[in-house]
């Protein structure tokens, strides 16, 4: 007789799509981390350097 | 320092369409799966665990964690940064496909073998491998020189894919409750047509979702070193 075990199957596909999607949700959140920082520094003037020039 | 060859990151955000692709192809397999292919008969429909499980297991470890070790020995001999992204991005991805496979592997052994877990060869030495993974993350954010960062990570993923091959036959050396391969194996494969294709779709789909997730790995870890230059620049 086949066994009724359908909830395990339903419980692994449930879990996987949770850690992929997890791992997306992870990478899309450090990505735009990365890329605010990034404009931040791009509108942030440079400090000019306190050496004198030609040193 | 990113690569003179390589488009300077922009502080714009980029949408990806291969991502929603492989999304949209993973979806297709789900409902493939549990709507439309047979139940085996002695297994129930845990057997569809399959699906998810074994693709997984066979991107993390003959895909991610092989690119992982090729890029490793790559960087150690041409010392090119681009080659040092790739393999952290195989590891990271491949340890996200590996945490898959043990948390779906109880649940079918569960059902079949009615215990969660066997501290058997294949199973053992997978969760062995899931920890060096996870040392090796933790090495890359706790050394903070690249170059020595690149170069201590290259040595130890080469180590974590040496037991790849060990993995594999481990159901060939030890005596183990993990079934041998139905699929990958020298002769016919021993499973009906239907399961057969609803599998390589699921491995199409999750191969394609491995892509779609390295190349957003990897964008981000040239932004990171690009930031980590502008920083500097900017000290």
């Amino acid at each position: 007789m086949t066994p009724d075990n359908g909830a395990f199957a339903t419980a692994a596909y449930v879990l996987a799509a949770l850690v992929y999607g997890a791992y997306v949700v992870s990478l899309k959140l450090r990505e735009r981390r990365l890329r605010e920082r990034l404009a931040r520094l791009e509108s942030a003037p440079r400090r000019a350097s306190n050496r004198p020039a030609g040193a | 320092m990113t690569s003179a060859s390589e488009p300077l990151p922009t502080a714009r955000p980029r949408r990806d369409p291969l991502l929603g692709v492989a999304i949209v192809a993973v979806a297709l397999v789900y409902v493939r799966a549990l709507a439309f292919t047979p139940i085996e008969a002695r297994q129930g429909a845990a057997q569809k665990i399959l699906y998810i499980h074994a693709t997984s297991a066979f991107i993390a470890l003959y895909v991610a964690f092989a690119l992982m070790a090729i890029a490793s020995i790559l960087y150690l001999w041409l010392k090119d940064e681009k080659l040092d992204r790739v393999a952290e991005s195989a590891a990271e991805v491949g340890l996200a496909f590996t945490t898959v496979v043990l948390l779906t592997g109880p649940l079918w052994g569960k059902t079949i073998w009615g215990a969660w877990w066997t501290w058997d060869a294949r199973l053992t030495s997978t969760l062995f491998l899931w920890f060096l993974i996870v040392a090796y993350s933790l090495l890359r954010g706790a050394v903070e020189e690249r170059g020595r960062r690149a170069r201590y990570s290259a040595v130890l993923g080469i180590l974590a894919a040496l037991l790849v091959p060990f993995i594999h036959l481990s159901v060939y050396l030890f005596r183990t409750l993990h079934p041998m391969p139905i699929l990958l194996k020298p002769s016919a494969p021993s499973m009906p047509s239907e399961m057969q294709v609803t599998f390589f779709s699921a491995f199409l789909a999750f191969l394609l979702l491995f892509a779609a997730l390295l190349r957003a790995r990897y964008r981000i870890a040239t932004l990171r070193d690009h930031v980590a230059s502008r920083e500097q620049e900017h000290a």
